[in-house]
């Protein structure tokens, strides 16, 4: 199935979408569609200008120039009713310490001008939906930051949104927590909701995301699901090898012909090839001497760095 | 894709940019109920510790001070004891401090530490609402602190008229809000609290002695006296003491006038600044 041209409605579409702060370019005439149900992914490293295009989903950064549309809307013009459809989750907790977690669902409801008794009915829904309802009385600050997470977003979902907006929603989570939000993540999902994520992790968006841009340096420099940008991007297998005294002093003729293209990184080579056991075999040949070596198969990793030149964690 | 023809984004047009700063008329009310969410546990105990402190001011410098200034006391005041010609005034300088404080740490502290207001401005909420349902509480929260000095006036005998008493408590409220609003304005441009200490050293405490709160200000030099009317607790003394003591106010009007000036004009700066540092 190809994703990009399938007639699913387009929930949110930009178009030459650009935010400049001063002389710095946060976002550079990018555009996008977000389709109704899908699960869209922004994949970048930090400073990419991920948060920024969020900031302006939401209504709460005027874009500089471009045009935007959020259900049809402008939100240059019609950010309260926009917002009223939308969740967001901020990469920083933006919980009250000072109510109980329930209190935080019922007072956030009220900023959506939901009536009292709907706002009850579906806070406790939510609870039970993240696996807080046994915390619901108890005071935000002792929570553990997977709770805390889950309740913030349990919290954005209070008004019932057509789209939900995550910004680093793992970021500082340990592997089992992340793995807990992802499992409700892909309930709520099911569940016909619209999620549109910005994540620096490879395997997140992996396992997330219906298609996703990956962004670099404010502009997107790739369009697909997870499988197409590993297909068109990358090859089939990944040759680790690793140099802790540094990859400098290795020419380029001898990493030539390895694999089908390589990258060099500070510590690593990164061979792209069909068979990374026969292209270790080939490193061998040509004289290279890693301390280690691994195969693995090509993941949105790759695509990036072959994208960019660099890894996400650089 | 393609490379995209990028349209030059509008600007507003004047009505819809003063839209945007104008609240929405019933919004603010959901700011005004979770900021009694959160205080509804500590309510009564801030209420208590922000009014016992002048009631114990009051019994110190009224009766100790008083006897001290024993029958000089009749010149300045006008013929009253000097605890019935402080007590007044001190209610509408301790709405000055509640109003000042109130919107000093809880505001910088919901956009910095807490950024509760980081997710309410992505709600439908706009930057206004919040200001608008932040600043009444906080004139709520005077009102109700006010109550409970002018119950304690009126048992006391100090204040002999319930009506008088709670035309105090309106002015006291007033009185907060004029300090409230602008001291919001300043908070929501702050990055950490040490600007506080300035506001208050500087500002907020020294008002207390030069507003007729302790002598009445024309024993002030010319240039001071004019300075004191150019702020509001001036205006809330002169207001309270008149009505406590039931003598006709000169300028009432005027008072009440400088009183809603200064709460309206910090309230919409205060809504343009909050609004520019959050929606950027």
């Amino acid at each position: 199935m190809n994703l990009s041209t399938s007639n699913a409605t387009a929930l949110i579409r930009a178009r030459g979408l650009t935010k400049t702060f001063g002389e710095r370019t946060a976002v550079d005439a990018i555009n996008f569609d977000v389709r109704d149900g899908e699960f869209f992914g922004f994949l970048g490293p930090n400073g990419a200008g991920k948060t920024t295009t969020m900031r302006m989903i939401a209504g709460v950064s005027p874009r500089t120039a471009g045009t935007l549309e959020i259900f049809g809307n402008d939100p240059d013009t019609d950010g309260p009713r926009i917002r009223g459809q939308l969740g967001v989750v901020h990469q920083q907790e933006t919980l009250d310490q000072e109510l109980t977690v329930r209190e935080n669902l019922l007072i956030f409801g009220r900023f959506f001008g939901i009536e009292r008794k709907e706002i009850a009915e579906r806070a406790d829904q939510l609870l039970e939906l993240f696996q807080l309802s046994d915390r619901a009385k108890d005071q935000v600050e002792p929570l553990s930051g997977g709770m805390k997470r889950r309740l913030s977003i349990a919290r954005s979902l209070i008004n019932a949104p057509r789209v939900l907006m995550l910004d680093e929603p793992t970021t500082g989570l340990d592997p089992q927590a992340r793995h807990l939000l992802w499992d409700a993540l892909q309930r709520l999902k099911r569940s016909g909701t619209t999620i549109v994520l910005t994540t620096h992790y490879m395997d997140e968006a992996e396992q997330l995301c219906d298609r996703l841009v990956v962004m670099d340096q404010a502009k997107i420099v790739a369009e697909g699901s997870p499988r197409q940008l590993i297909e068109e991007h990358a090859s089939r297998e990944v040759l680790e090898l690793r140099f802790p005294e540094g990859t400098s002093r290795i020419s380029k003729e001898t990493l030539d012909g390895i694999g089908d293209r390589y990258e060099r990184l500070a510590e690593r080579v990164i061979i792209g090839c069909e068979n990374g056991e026969a292209a270790h075999a080939r490193a061998l040949e040509h004289g290279l001497t890693p301390e280690s070596w691994l195969v693995r198969r090509s993941g949105l990793e790759d695509v990036f760095l072959r994208l960019t030149g660099r890894s996400l964690d650089e | 894709m393609s490379a995209a023809q990028i349209a030059p984004r509008r600007s507003r047009g004047l009505f819809s940019t003063i839209g945007a700063y104008l609240p929405h008329p019933t919004r603010w009310r959901h700011v005004f109920g979770y900021m009694v969410a959160v205080y509804r546990r500590e309510w009564i105990g801030s209420v208590f510790s922000g009014f016992i402190e002048p009631l114990v001011v009051l019994a110190g410098l009224g009766i100790g001070l008083g006897v001290l200034v024993g029958d000089r006391a009749a010149e300045i005041t006008g013929g009253v004891s000097y605890v019935t010609y402080i007590a007044p005034a001190l209610m509408a300088s301790q709405a000055m401090q509640f109003g000042a404080g109130e919107a000093a740490w809880p505001i910088l502290g919901r956009i910095m530490w807490v950024r509760i207001y980081h997710a309410m401005v992505a709600t439908p909420l706009k930057p206004t609402d919040i200001i608008v349902g932040a600043i009444l509480f906080m004139g709520g929260k005077v009102a109700f602190a006010a109550a409970f000095f002018a119950g304690v006036l009126l048992v006391a005998g100090i204040a002999t008229s319930p009506l008088g008493a709670l035309a105090m408590i309106g002015v006291s409220t007033l009185t907060g809000l004029a300090f409230a609003a602008p001291v919001t304005a300043f908070s929501v441009t702050q990055k950490t609290d040490q600007g506080f200490a300035i506001i208050f050293r500087l500002i907020i405490t020294p008002l207390t002695f030069f507003s007729g709160t302790y002598f009445p200000i024309e024993s002030l030099p010319g240039w001071a006296q004019l300075l004191s009317w150019c702020t509001p607790l001036a205006h809330g003394v002169a207001l309270a003491r008149g009505l406590a003591l039931g003598t006709e106010i000169p300028n009432a009007a005027t008072h009440v006038a400088v009183l809603a000036a200064w709460t309206i004009g910090g309230t919409v700066i205060a809504s343009i600044l909050f609004r520019r540092r959050m929606l950027k």
